[in-house]
């Protein structure tokens, strides 16, 4: 089915100019945006039937559910636009990072004043962003600290109050990708996209921007500085997931910028090479939580995945990006 | 280029006395840091005709400068997040002094003098706390003096208020830390605020906008002789919003905020680079480099007076008359009637801002 849609889009317009950016942003659409909004649901659904089943924190069926519905998440969260940003939803879903510690605040002040917004899914959306999503879920299950806060009862109720929200934000987000999708396939008059250069620089920029988070934020985080590394600020730590997000992101951002650069060929491999270099630096090390950003040793390899993906960055930038249309303006780049 | 009998001029004189006024270099009207075609990062005083007047060498790409209110001395930023900002002699190019950040700060790249020129003030970051910090430094020797809180996050833009006691910041609210480049740590609780400080750091007045707004970012200033201060704001909301992105506000009032009719307030993305009022201080303008344009309106009123489309538009003063600009494509223009004129074009890319220099000498 997705190769039939690749093949479909790019045998259509044979007699427009090489400009024709229509197939790429079919494809795009298709087979990089939409399924990735269709599993996210399935794996949320999955998540919360498992906490219904069990809300032990410690139980493997309500973990593997959380890390499989986390994945899912992560290997579409680049997608940061449109459908993605209404209502703060990717935030709703990661808050992170949380540099004041907002999420285990939130928690422990729904547990303390025993907050009934756990009662439904329209209330607890409501309550602080900081107290919903995955990394609140994570608080709930890997973190000691509340393993014992509050009573028993109130600790399931909120587990299923968490789950049973990303599941709701999960859902809305594949409804409203489904409805935005044309935007992104028939630029013009009717679309939020007045020109197909416009929609190709959106997924070009969520590439981009994808690649520098993964570097910049899930790397550099917990590197902070040679003398004073930070391993405790590293994404999802406490589930042992971070290097997992990394690859995840990885394979994401491989997948959209080879769709990208399908009509050049040159670009594509080089960019393919970077990649396969990046993936190849995340899985030779063996170190979930990135502890081990306080090793010298073990912080060489972490630093060279950095490089890696900065590496990659530079070929998206300097060689992708003009092909798009690109605007170089000097002011209108930078950010202050 | 600039004359280099003036640079001479400026070298030969500085020899002999200590930093003159701002007549000594030519009377600029503005500084504006500039990339050039050698690949040198300048520092240039500017008429309000457009002619520059001078030029110096910066280290590095500046973001914006302090104009000292007496003599030709500049401080120029790094762009953030910086941790130098260098002191320099506008008539030799010299580098008289050089302020560097504490441990665990850095610059966001705006400052002012004190009327009399007898302190320097910065905005910036204490990025392990999170928290906006204003320091202050001696003028004289450029010595840290001591810092207080900018009363919120991210502080940026900061001007002195006409009474001369009172600063006027915009803590634009975004968190950010050098560790991670310019990620932007607390987009879904940020609050930006306008704060009115006393010269020794108590808060006289705080201004927020409505929590549906509290992810637009209030970036840049602009004061007028009778107090009323022009804010230009940053949208780190949804795209397919479009709110307002300057606003007014006079100490004790309610803010107002202008925005263009919604066609046109949608080509800017969000973004305003700098905001000015107008010579006759009727009118009010940003500069939107993303949209490619700029908009004006009537401070009287708030009406929405005109868009202008021109390119990587981005610097932006009062003028001899009605308005100047600069952009990254080197023009410098004036807007004084119904459309933006170029008046000279240098071969260079101009950094984001004009810097009025207000010379009484």
């Amino acid at each position: 089915m997705r190769v039939f849609t690749l093949v479909a889009a790019l045998i259509m317009p044979l007699a427009a100019q090489a400009q024709d950016r229509a197939p790429i942003l079919m494809d795009v659409t298709e087979t990089h945006i939409l399924p990735r909004f269709d599993t996210l649901p399935e794996t949320t659904g999955a998540l919360v039937s498992a906490s219904l089943v069990e809300c032990d924190p410690t139980s493997p069926a309500l973990r593997a559910a959380y890390d499989a519905a986390f994945d899912s998440w992560i290997s579409a969260s680049h997608l940061r636009f449109g459908p993605t940003e209404i209502d703060d939803r990717a935030f709703a879903m990661a808050f992170w990072p949380d540099t004041k510690g907002f999420t285990s605040k939130a928690l422990s002040q729904h547990i303390e004043a025993q907050d009934d917004a756990v009662q439904s899914p329209e209330a607890y959306a409501e309550t602080s962003i900081a107290g919903r999503g995955f990394f609140a879920l994570e608080r709930m299950l890997f973190d000691p600290n509340y393993a014992e806060q509050g009573n028993a009862e109130y600790r399931c109720a909120l587990i299923r109050a968490i789950t049973a929200d990303i599941d709701a934000n999960a859902r809305a987000m594949a409804q409203d990708w489904h409805s935005y999708a044309p935007s992104l396939t028939l630029p013009g008059e009717n679309s939020r996209y007045r020109t197909q250069d416009e929609a190709m620089q959106e997924l070009f920029k969520a590439l981009s921007t994808g690649l520098e988070f993964t570097a910049d934020t899930r790397l550099g985080r917990p590197m902070g500085t040679f003398d004073r590394p930070r391993p405790n600020r590293a994404e999802a730590w406490r589930s042992g997931r971070s290097l997992r997000h990394v690859e995840l992101s990885l394979i994401s951002s491989r997948d959209l910028a080879a769709r990208l650069s399908f009509d050049h060929a040159e670009i594509a491999s080089e960019l393919d090479a970077a990649f396969a270099r990046a993936i190849q630096n995340a899985q030779s090390i063996d170190d979930p939580s990135l502890a081990g950003v306080s090793d010298p040793q073990a912080r060489f390899r972490i630093e060279a995945l950095q490089q890696s993906i900065h590496d990659i960055r530079t070929i998206a930038v300097t060689k992708l990006g003009p092909t798009l249309g690109i605007s170089a303006g000097f002011n209108a780049l930078d950010g202050d | 280029m600039t004359s280099r009998r003036h640079f001479l001029a400026g070298l030969a004189a500085a020899a002999i006395s200590p930093v003159r006024g701002w007549a000594s270099v030519g009377a600029p009207d503005f500084l504006a840091a500039g990339l050039f075609p050698d690949g040198s990062f300048r520092l240039a005083g500017l008429s309000t005709s457009g002619k520059l007047v001078f030029s110096v060498p910066l280290p590095g790409r500046g973001h914006a400068a302090a104009a000292h209110p007496h003599k030709a001395l500049a401080v120029a930023f790094a762009r953030r997040p910086g941790t130098f900002a260098i002191v320099v002699d506008c008539a030799t190019g010299a580098q008289i002094a050089q302020l560097k950040a504490p441990e665990s700060r850095h610059f966001y790249g705006h400052g002012t003098f004190s009327a009399d020129g007898a302190y320097f003030l910065a905005t910036e970051n204490d990025y392990e706390a999170g928290t906006g910090i204003i320091s202050v430094w001696d003028a004289e020797s450029f010595a840290r003096l001591g810092e207080f809180s900018s009363g919120g996050i991210g502080p940026h833009d900061m001007r002195l208020m006409p009474d001369e006691e009172t600063l006027v910041i915009a803590n634009g609210g975004i968190e950010t830390h050098p560790e991670t480049g310019r990620t932007k740590l607390n987009l879904p609780t940020m609050a930006p605020n306008l704060s009115y400080l006393t010269l020794s750091g108590s808060i006289q007045e705080q201004v927020s906008l409505p929590h549906e707004l509290h992810k637009n970012s209030i970036r840049h200033l602009a004061v007028r002789r009778d107090g009323l201060v022009g804010f230009a704001m940053q949208w780190q909301g949804s795209k397919s919003e479009h709110p307002p992105l300057l606003g007014l506000h006079r100490h004790g009032e309610a803010p107002r905020l202008l925005a263009a009719p919604d066609h046109e307030q949608s080509m800017l993305q969000g973004y305003a680079g700098s905001i000015a009022f107008s010579a006759d201080a009727e009118k009010i303008a940003i500069t939107c480099p993303r949209g490619n344009a700029l908009h004006q309106f009537d401070t009287t009123s708030g009406t929405f007076t005109g868009a202008f489309t021109v390119e990587d538009v981005c610097g932006l003063g009062a003028g001899a008359a009605g308005l100047v600009f600069t952009t990254g494509t080197g023009a410098f223009g004036t807007l004084t009637g119904a459309r933006p004129v170029v008046r000279t074009r240098e071969e260079c890319q101009w950094d984001n801002h004009l810097i009025p220099i207000y010379a009484s000498a």
